[in-house]
């Protein structure tokens, strides 16, 4: 009985859950006569592709999609090479003056400006390199943005690593940045696999910086061409639903391989679940 | 231990070296795009544009105080922030409690609620906008269908509506989040303390007030603060849903200070704006980070 009504107060919460996202969904595989009819048809229309052709052959989101693509990327990458080294550093070396301590405290806290404290002073910084509407200029912002993370992320993971197989391969002669390659990464890799899925969902979903770096087709990104269709006057429900569906899809398949990880990434590493 | 202290201290200079090495890139990476934009935004925001060329000032501080616009975002910063914090704080525990049992379908549920936090915050507002349009959109379609008259449910559009909606599509997008965070926490509590509450002959109410809300307390702070910081800061969905309209009516301070920016042009009087939020959200963030340094000895 109990247990019943346990699922009389979780069907109704998945449901909120998910029909939106559903309704989205159905709307980006209507034609417009199912899409405006009435009463609304959350079941029951006949499918069509058309709008994801529209979208992504006739307009430019096929390029938008590209440029989020090799934006989060190669982010990624960048963030996840020098937060990898920093955080093993931090980890596994006594540094003068309780540095390790004091550097890890002040990495983190560059993780907590808000955006748009940064977003004015790289907008202008960006004008003046002459960076606006490149790709290059998200790469680096989110580089920065995703440092913190992955230097917090990776400490933990290697504070859970026992010294011991390194120390063993130190005494065989190997140098330090060999066991590290060769004994340590290996060791962590799930968590650095982990760490760069979340990179890469960080950037994939930024808005606020690829709002303001990037205005022309060339370098914008995909929420950003999707929100620019949204507030001009004559809304495409179609186009805007399938390009926002193409955007979610990486996101879900990322989101479950990441289950295990999702409490502590998201508490930067606060909570260890 | 003590050996391997030793094994991995550094004895002397030429042993700084790596390590040095190693953090190097990593500083230079935040030193010039977290620290060097800061100091940069201190700079325009003490100067002004006079006709006899730029000025140092403390007018952009000062015009703070008697900019009702400013103080309005405020408001509806403060107003969204704890109505949606409460919000998702009440329904997140009662979907943490209910979910931590063994019950059939329990990593489907697990799964399906945290869709709508993993999502991009744009498509977050697109989504919402096909749900609350108040012509085609589901929900209203849906109560027409019912029979509810739902003219004067303009949703987003409404100046009434407008703050009630967007809140709760916060609501929507974030409970998920605090829900996972309790959840992790109430199955690090173990067994022990229950079991002493039954044979006590505690009812469930007191259990749950006297032995599972102290044991979920660091849970519940990581969350508020967490929560707390990305309120404050709220952008993304607000300027998809209604950039801060209808009018005025969900204009937050980070939407207030994009508009001055990039809508005016006045980058220093935004920069001054920003720090106003940069020291609210410090506060918070040097509460989290003391947290964070009791909970592991660096």
């Amino acid at each position: 009985m109990r247990s019943r009504f346990r699922y009389v107060l979780l069907i109704p919460a998945l449901l909120f859950a998910l029909a939106p996202v559903y309704w989205m969904l159905t709307i980006s595989l209507k034609s417009e006569v199912d899409q405006f009819a009435t009463p609304p048809r959350w079941f029951g229309f006949t499918p069509t592709l058309d709008h994801y052709y529209d979208a992504f052959v006739a307009r430019g989101f096929g390029d938008y999609l590209l440029t989020s693509a090799i934006v989060a990327v190669t982010s990624t990458i960048c963030a996840l090479v020098i937060g990898t080294l920093a955080a093993y550093a931090l980890t596994r070396f006594e540094l003068p003056w309780r540095l390790n301590r004091h550097l890890s405290l002040w990495i983190l806290s560059t993780r907590m400006f808000p955006a748009i404290v940064t977003v004015v002073p790289l907008f202008l910084m960006m004008r003046d390199l002459r960076l606006l509407n490149t790709r290059a200029s998200l790469i680096i912002v989110y580089t920065a943005f995703n440092l913190p993370f992955v230097v917090w992320m990776m400490r933990g993971f290697f504070a859970d690593l026992p010294r011991d197989l390194e120390e063993a391969a130190l005494v065989d002669g190997d140098s330090r940045l060999n066991a590290l390659v060769r004994v340590v990464l290996p060791l962590v890799a799930p968590g650095l696999a982990a760490t760069a899925v979340f990179c890469l969902i960080i950037s994939w979903n930024e808005f606020l910086f690829a709002l303001v770096l990037t205005q022309t087709d060339a370098a914008m990104t995909l929420p950003v061409g999707i929100a620019g269709r949204v507030t001009q006057y004559e809304i495409k429900w179609g186009v805007m639903s399938a390009a926002a569906s193409v955007a979610l899809v990486p996101i879900l398949v990322f989101a479950l391989a990441l289950q295990k990880y999702l409490v502590r990434g998201l508490s930067l590493g606060a909570v260890k679940g | 231990m003590p050996k391997s202290r030793r094994f991995f201290s550094a004895q002397n200079r030429r042993e700084w070296l790596l390590p040095a090495l190693f953090i190097a890139p990593a500083l230079a990476v935040l030193l010039s795009l977290s620290i060097y934009p800061l100091i940069y935004s201190i700079t325009i925001s003490l100067q002004q544009e006079t006709s006899s060329g730029v000025v140092w000032s403390f007018g952009n501080f000062a015009r703070l105080f008697s900019d009702n616009f400013f103080l309005t975002a405020m408001a509806h910063t403060f107003v969204y922030g704890v109505a949606a914090l409460s919000c998702e704080f009440l329904l997140g525990l009662g979907l943490a409690l209910l979910l931590n049992s063994r019950m059939r379908g329990r990593g489907l549920f697990r799964a399906s609620l945290l869709v709508p936090m993993m999502l991009p915050s744009v498509v977050v507002g697109v989504v919402w906008r096909l749900m609350l349009n108040p012509d085609f959109g589901a929900i209203n379609g849906t109560l027409r269908w019912l029979g509810v008259n739902t003219e004067s449910l303009t949703w987003t559009a409404s100046p009434k509506l407008a703050m009630l909606s967007v809140i709760a599509v916060d609501v929507w997008q974030w409970t998920p989040f605090v829900f996972l965070v309790l959840l992790a926490g109430l199955q690090a509590i173990p067994e022990e303390p229950y079991e002493a509450a039954l044979i006590d002959g505690s009812s469930r109410w007191q259990t749950f007030w006297h032995v599972t809300l102290p044991l979920l307390r660091p849970s519940i702070l990581i969350v508020l603060l967490l929560r707390t910081m990305d309120l404050l800061r709220v952008f993304d969905q607000i300027f998809i849903l209604t950039e801060g309209g209808p009018g005025f009516a969900t204009e937050t301070i980070s939407l207030y200070i994009y508009r001055t920016a990039f809508r005016f042009f006045d980058f220093g009087y935004a920069a001054a704006m920003s720090f106003v939020l940069l020291a609210l959200t410090n506060v918070i963030s040097v509460i989290y980070i003391k947290f964070l340094q009791a909970k592991d000895a660096i």
